[in-house]
């Protein structure tokens, strides 16, 4: 029995996934995506929102510092409204040796990437916060992008192309008839039962789950590493552009801003699990130390959320380092055919967000040659529905979209100026969106009181439009404030505390709704990863 | 010289001062910001949850305090104060703001919906929330009781009340005494200012306090309640003019209720506006948007605050000091970003509970929020280290008192007038007995 029959399964709903189904699509092949959980709700969504200029990669990998320049222009073009064009700064901090960046110029020029070393009084006038200490400077063209944005922008491409996009779908088998994929078996998590999809090639885009589902098809070792990093938010823009330690990549080597925060990142630890990643408090110590060496006053600043994600990093002891399919530093392609004799499965991980639309070009080339299809890439050519008319988007584009409707439209979320009618048409297009599915894609709940206010109103008009029932609403606001809470103890101090101490004050004191009807502390209803009996923490941006 | 430098206007501050004012003592109050009291909702909690639902507070005390003592080595500000002192605290605020401000009991609680639809157990609360009471004594009946049918009203231009979610959740709850209550929603429109959509609680209040306004809301409302329905609005129902909601009910014809609402709170406004009417009435000296930046002593004795003055420092000498600033809510405490806790006015050693202070989970209490300065029970600070003063005349009431969960527990603003009246008759007698 099969439910849907296309040429093509995705599996894995992030930047990567999105980006291999939009351009599968856009090459006249049809095609589903099908992701366990929300789109970008995993390793997409747990990154700091940094758009490379090559900056980073020019001395230790300047072929990875040409593709990212390259893209940066393109990703800018083809996605407007997920890409700020912050510009960026390297600075050589008090606490860093001057010797990396004696090379910084000569490796931008090699990677053909646009650089400037700049006065610190110049650098001092873009970004007043900047440690007085700091010895040098560079400015480049970093931008940040928010990933669900671009996720999202790539997904509307590829359905108007004639993608299918299944959600809270989690693959647990792959169907192969002898040495063939044949189709892809899912479970639908939110409406219950199994769907079967008919395909004729699978690209496993599953990140640090990759290995896992690799294994569904009978192919096993694929092993992923997750590398565990933390970020923070910081309130408010402390800066206006990225600011990069001139230094070989390190923990905490980057301040993004990205809409009204600006966020920190990050470690780098080998993980056992991706479904369950602490937010170690040394690792947030270190976060702050570092930050301070940017940033004066860094400490003293709000931090206001903390997550957790895991880059996937393919350990294969099948491939060797000569293997041409390695396309470039943090990008593997596994190919299944060579490698486990089985037709119409490739696997991709790790890879930059920035890359992504080359990465997805670069795997659907292979796959193309593997059906003997000759059908070329145009994913550069075309913007996402969501950026045709749109120019990039500054951190004031919501005040400025408010402004036009003043007067006749509620506020919900003050932090982020979210609307009821924002609200309003994303759920009635989305009936079984989550309060967290929503915030992904209208920013709510994530600012300084993380959900202490917009919370609740939220989950009234869940009810209001009859999407949901009371009780239902209250275990969505009940949720909502899990996960916004599980992000916020492990960095709560300073402003925040005396934030929390009122939003604490609302929540339980006023509205008491520990007492509301339903379960005081809900378990997760769509539960993602391999159950657990471990206490681990819970993460959820 | 002032006898007495009260720091701080919350409930806790203002009773303390009026207290120690209408005992003779010259009272110099001090504070940043207005207080606590507005952002809160108008009720007075003495002890809601032990974890269970609490009935009779004051009966219920001593079991509450033993399981606190078991739990945490931090006394309660309870085990200081002594129900008396909670009894005494209760009812002196009840008289000095009248029953046209609070009506209750400190012996029984009673249960009050809240705007989720939770039933929020309190011991007084604002006369117009009377009729939504229901009852937690087998042999008092409240006001709503098994089937009463309640319509729930929202007002369209206002975002914080949700009628379908509260009436829904509302008619989800068992109560007290078994059955349930029926309840559906309904909504009206109030534009607090002409063609505004998006308006606060507390313009909607202000412009109730106009009764020339009141006929369009009262329009509404009669046409949509139904015979034998109470009407729940949000608590918004007027602000400065405290006849605004018997009004309101009366032109109506139907009982009618208001449910609190997150801040602004404006039953928390009527309520402190009246204490602070009922101090500067008493000749308090009000010392508004005054930091205090520390305190000169010697001798283990305060001797003047340092306040933030135009222009420069005044140094306001006194006789005694009662800290009554409030806790993390306020900024009184502080949590740094290396985790480490301060009091940042006068820098006191503080009551840390053991082990860690933040736990990752959302359900449950947050060790930190129990942090904050120790007493014996005249409320004077002391060093929890050696349960010593450290200034044999400074005093402490309210939130900045160690070892209580009050938002859990619901008993803050117990706690905040049982420490003031605590604090301020122990100031009382040893100024009385000393050299004045």
């Amino acid at each position: 029995m099969t439910d849907l029959s296309v040429d093509v399964v995705v599996i894995g709903g992030g930047a990567t996934g999105a980006g291999v189904a939009r351009d599968v699509a856009m090459r006249g092949l049809s095609v589903v995506l099908v992701d366990r959980a929300d789109l970008g709700q995993g390793t997409t969504g747990r990154y700091h929102g940094l758009l490379h200029s090559g900056g980073r990669y020019v001395i230790s990998d300047p072929e990875s510092a040409r593709e990212c320049a390259e893209e940066n222009a393109i990703i800018t073009r083809i996605h407007t409204d997920a890409v700020e064009q912050t510009g960026g700064l390297f600075v050589v901090t008090p606490e860093d040796s001057e010797e990396y960046s004696e090379g910084f110029m000569a490796g931008a020029a090699k990677a053909h990437m646009p650089a400037e070393e700049i006065t610190i009084a110049q650098a001092l006038s873009r970004e007043p916060r900047l440690h007085k200490g700091t010895k040098r400077a560079f400015a480049v063209l970093d931008g940040t992008v928010d990933g669900w944005a671009m996720v999202w922008g790539a997904v509307e491409s590829a359905k108007e192309h004639g993608a299918t996009v299944l959600t809270y779908h989690e693959v647990d088998k792959i169907h192969r008839v002898g040495d063939r994929v044949t189709a892809v078996e899912c479970i639908d998590r939110k409406a219950g039962g199994r769907i079967t999809i008919d395909c004729r090639f699978v690209i496993n885009a599953g990140g640090p789950w990759a290995g896992r589902i690799a294994g569904f098809a009978g192919c096993h070792d694929v092993d992923v590493v997750p590398g565990r990093g933390i970020m923070i938010a910081m309130n408010h823009r402390l800066v206006n552009s990225v600011v990069n330690r001139c230094i070989y990549p390190a923990d905490g080597d980057i301040l993004v801003p990205v809409h009204t925060v600006s966020i920190i990142g990050t470690t780098d630890v080998k993980a056992d699990d991706p479904d369950n990643l602490p937010i170690p408090r040394n690792e947030v110590q270190q976060m702050l130390d570092s930050g301070a060496a940017m940033i004066d006053g860094f400490r003293e600043a709000r931090a206001v959320h903390a997550w957790s994600g895991a880059r996937p990093l393919v350990k294969d002891n099948r491939v060797k380092a000569t293997d041409t399919r390695h396309m470039s530093r943090g990008m593997s392609v596994l190919d299944h055919l060579e490698r486990d004799d089985l037709h119409g499965l490739l696997t991709i991980t790790g890879g930059k967000l920035t890359t992504y639309r080359l990465m997805a070009k670069r795997i659907v080339d292979i796959m193309c040659e593997q059906l003997g299809e000759d059908r070329p890439c145009t994913t550069d050519q075309e913007p996402v529905p969501t950026s045709r008319k749109t120019h990039n988007y500054k951190v004031t584009h919501r005040l400025e979209e408010r402004d036009h409707h003043f007067q006749e439209d509620q506020i919900i979320c003050e932090c982020e100026l979210m609307s009821k009618q924002m609200f309003t048409e994303l759920v009635e297009e989305n009936p079984d969106a989550t309060l967290d599915d929503l915030r992904r894609r209208l920013r709510l709940g994530m600012g300084p009181c993380q959900g202490g206010f917009c919370s609740t109103r939220a989950a009234g008009l869940l009810c209001t439009n009859g999407i949901q029932d009371s009780a239902g609403a209250t275990l969505e606001l009940r949720e909502f404030m899990k996960h916004r809470w599980m992000g916020l103890w492990p960095i709560l101090a300073g402003a925040q505390v005396r934030q929390t101490a009122l939003d604490e004050w609302i929540m339980r004191g006023t509205l008491d709704i520990d007492h509301a009807p339903g379960d005081e502390n809900p378990p997760e209803r769509y539960p993602v990863g391999v159950p657990t009996d471990s206490e681990a923490v819970e993460v959820a941006r | 010289m002032r006898d007495v430098m009260v720091i701080g206007a919350g409930l806790s501050g203002l009773v303390a001062a009026i207290r120690l004012r209408q005992a003779g003592l010259s009272v110099a109050l001090v504070h940043k910001g207005r207080g606590g009291l507005q952002l809160g909702q108008g009720t007075v909690d003495v002890l809601g949850y032990r974890p269970q639902r609490v009935a009779r507070p004051l009966d219920e005390l001593d079991e509450f305090l033993a399981d606190q003592h078991r739990a945490s080595d931090i006394p309660h500000p309870y085990a200081h104060t002594g129900a008396d002192a909670i009894r005494e605290g209760v009812r002196y605020l009840a008289e000095l703001v009248g029953e046209d401000y609070l009506v209750g009991d400190a012996e029984v609680n009673v249960a009050l919906p809240t705007a989720v639809g939770a039933l929020r157990p309190t011991a007084y609360y604002p006369p117009s929330m009377a009729d939504g009471v229901i009852s937690l004594d087998p042999a008092k009946p409240g006001a709503l009781t098994a089937g009463s049918a309640v319509v729930v009203v929202g007002i369209r231009e206002f975002k914080d009340f949700t009628p379908e979610l509260i009436a829904g959740n509302l008619a989800l709850n068992d109560l007290p005494g078994g059955g349930r209550l029926e309840a559906r929603a309904d909504w009206v429109s109030f534009p607090a200012r002409d063609g505004e959509v998006d308006s606060t609680g507390l313009n909607i209040a202000r412009a109730l306090d106009d009764p020339a306004r009141r006929g369009a809301l009262v329009d509404q409302l009669k046409a949509l309640v139904r015979p034998g329905e109470t009407i729940a609005l949000p608590a918004v129902l007027g602000h400065e003019d405290p006849a605004a909601f018997a009004d309101l009910r009366a032109q109506v014809g139907s009982p009618m209720f208001e449910i609190p609402v997150p801040p602004p709170g404006v039953p928390g406004m009527r309520l402190n506006d009246r204490l602070t009417r009922i101090a500067k009435e008493a000749r308090v000296e009000v010392f508004l948007g005054s930091n205090v930046l520390g305190a000169d002593s010697a001798g283990g004795v305060l001797q003047a605050g340092v306040v933030g003055t135009t222009g420069h420092d005044t140094h306001l000498k006194a006789r005694a000091f009662l800290l009554a600033a409030g806790g993390f809510e306020s900024g009184t405490l502080e949590l740094d970003s290396y985790q480490k806790v301060s009091e940042t006015i006068l820098g006191l050693p503080l009551a840390i509970p053991a082990g860690e202070l933040i736990h990752d989970t959302w359900a449950g209490q947050q060790p930190l929020f129990s942090v904050g300065v120790a007493t014996n029970d005249d409320m004077v600070v002391v060093d929890p280290a050696t349960n010593k003063p450290v200034y044999s005349n400074l005093y402490a009431a309210g939130g900045v008192l160690a070892g209580a969960q009050r938002w859990d527990e619901k008993s803050g603003e117990g706690i905040a007038v049982a420490s003031a009246v605590r604090a301020a008759d122990a100031i009382i007698s040893n100024l009385a007995g000393g050299q004045r």
